[in-house]
């Protein structure tokens, strides 16, 4: 569990506050949404969860360790990987194989135990294939992958994806989605921060940050209800539930807290086939 | 394609171990400055009969000394050009003196450094880059008892050849930027190519160190820390190497005895 106690944070003494106090608790397993406009503070925040920035003020603790223990912060970095937004400076490694070996490496695990994770990690992205290759020539969506086994090599508990979509074409983002989802079927918690709202329209809960604070918390249902809110916000809501918004405001008595595909089909063939019938 | 980039290969060549293949490069060269013209016959003989052993043909050795062939020339014709001694007749229209001594000299240098050129191009095309780094941190790894920090040295200098490809497509990238705003480049006088070239590289500072900073991050994130860590592949010493190595020490013997 990531519990975040009054964190504020400030890069300089007497500059401004990017954090201004943020208080959450994240359970093991959870799907969590982090949504807010550029320089809300998102990235500042989500890098407080494994101990990259420590609080000015306030605390973090990952699975009972405190993020401001020097001791503590080279076990949390391990637990708690972390993706980011573009995939060519986040590889190190000069072959796919090499890079997903940089973290096991860097733990100091014996060869055999490193090479068993890499071939382990590079599987579950489906990038086994590529594992001799160079990395410059695979493309962003396939870095990304390559990323994420990096991180899973470490037998993470938790995962924070810092806009990892950012540079991917629509048909990578599904491949890296999926992949996403897959991990926190298998029971790792998930935190992703992006600005596309479809991608966490599923998610078990959401974050909105505004000027350095929560400014929603709350199932998807709940947050994107609010849709005036969000847009005072500055942020969006996801494009099936805007669909069902439109509708709803030309007079149609359709449900809005649906985001799923599969689901806004059946709600809008219900309402056809009901229009039918009272006619 | 650049020179002496590695060749994809299973030559006995390639299976040696890094340690023994970068150790006996350095020894072999060692010979090749201090030795006489039978050192430089005998290690001429054994790198020709290296070159199919590694599983390399002749014109991809050939290809080795493209870049350095300005070098050589210069190299030859002023060891011809300053060295003092007896003249050679001169031809009727020149009117430089050019001595004996001067002909020998600039050829044994050039033919020294054709050696060398060989000798490193056989060990970068039969290792992988990350093969040498890990040799090279390997046979490091006793001076960090004297402070020198093998490990850092490796992660630098693998880090550097990972960004080699990401910085071309860098210059690549920024290059069309300034050509779609009408800049023209390999053209024109030299005074204007040297100063668009310079428009290049302010850009890709900027963006290297903004790199330099997000890899900082992403490696801390993986609980990089100065220090101990381990490889995914160890190295090992096997027969092969032994050998190899017995070779080596059979040259050095040699060259002992007739230098």
């Amino acid at each position: 569990m990531i519990k975040v106690k009054d964190l504020i944070f400030q890069y300089d003494k007497g500059g401004e506050q990017i954090v201004k106090g943020i208080s959450t608790e994240i359970r093991d397993g959870m799907h969590v949404g982090i949504i807010g406009p550029t320089g809300c503070g998102k990235t500042t925040f989500v890098r407080h969860l494994n101990g990259l920035l420590t609080p000015t003020a306030g605390e973090v603790w990952v699975d009972g360790m405190h993020t401001a223990d020097p001791v503590a912060v080279l076990k949390i970095r391990p637990r708690v990987g972390m993706v980011f937004q573009n995939p060519d400076n986040q590889i190190v490694g000069m072959t796919v194989e090499e890079d997903v070996a940089f973290g096991p490496g860097n733990l100091a695990l014996p060869p055999i135990e490193i090479a068993r994770r890499v071939q382990e990690s590079l599987a579950m992205v489906g990038m086994e294939k590529q594992s001799k290759r160079s990395p410059h020539i695979l493309s962003n969506g396939e870095k990304q992958l390559v990323a994420i086994a990096g991180v899973l090599a470490m037998k993470p508990r938790h995962i924070i994806l810092d806009e990892p979509t950012t540079y991917l074409d629509p048909s990578a983002r599904e491949r890296v989605l999926h992949v996403v989802n897959r991990l926190h079927k298998e029971g790792i918690t998930i935190v992703h921060v992006t600005h596309d709202m479809n991608e966490i329209a599923r998610a078990d809960r959401i974050i909105v940050l505004y000027e350095g604070r929560i400014a929603m918390e709350g199932t998807p249902s709940q947050v994107f209800g609010h849709v005036e809110r969000l847009q005072d916000l500055g942020v969006g809501i996801p494009k099936i539930a805007e669909i069902l918004w439109s509708l709803r405001e030309t007079g149609l008595d359709v449900r809005t807290d649906i985001f799923s595909v599969e689901e806004a089909c059946k709600e809008i063939s219900s309402l056809i086939t009901s229009q039918q019938k009272f006619h | 394609m650049y020179t002496g980039q590695y060749i994809p290969g299973n030559s006995l060549i390639h299976r040696l171990d890094p340690r023994v293949k970068i150790g006996a490069a350095i020894a072999l060269s060692i010979l090749t400055l201090r030795g006489g013209a039978f050192t430089e016959s005998f290690l001429s003989a054994f790198l020709i009969a290296l070159i199919p052993c590694s599983g390399l043909s002749a014109y991809q050795m050939g290809r080795a000394f493209k870049p350095v062939l300005v070098f050589f020339a210069l190299l030859f014709f002023v060891h011809l050009l300053f060295t003092q001694g007896k003249p050679i007749p001169p031809f009727p229209p020149w009117r430089v003196t050019v001595t004996y001594e001067g002909l020998y000299r600039g050829a044994f240098t050039t033919w020294q450094f054709a050696l060398l050129i060989c000798n490193a191009s056989i060990l970068t095309m039969t290792t992988l880059s990350t093969d040498l780094v890990n040799g090279i941190e390997r046979l490091l790894r006793p001076l960090r008892r004297i402070g020198v920090p093998s490990y850092d040295i490796a992660m630098m200098v693998s880090i550097a050849l990972r960004f080699v490809p990401t910085f071309l497509e860098e210059i690549d990238r920024i290059k069309t930027a300034h050509i779609a705003r009408g800049t023209t480049f390999g053209s024109g006088p030299l005074l204007r190519r040297i100063l668009a070239a310079k428009s290049l590289l302010l850009p890709l500072v900027l963006r290297t160190m903004h790199r330099a900073d997000d890899l900082v991050v992403a490696m801390e994130a993986r609980a990089y820390q100065r220090g101990p860590r381990t490889y995914l592949k160890e190295l090992s010493i096997t027969w092969p190497d032994y050998a190899a190595m017995t070779v080596i020490a059979g040259i050095i013997c040699l060259h002992m005895l007739w230098p």
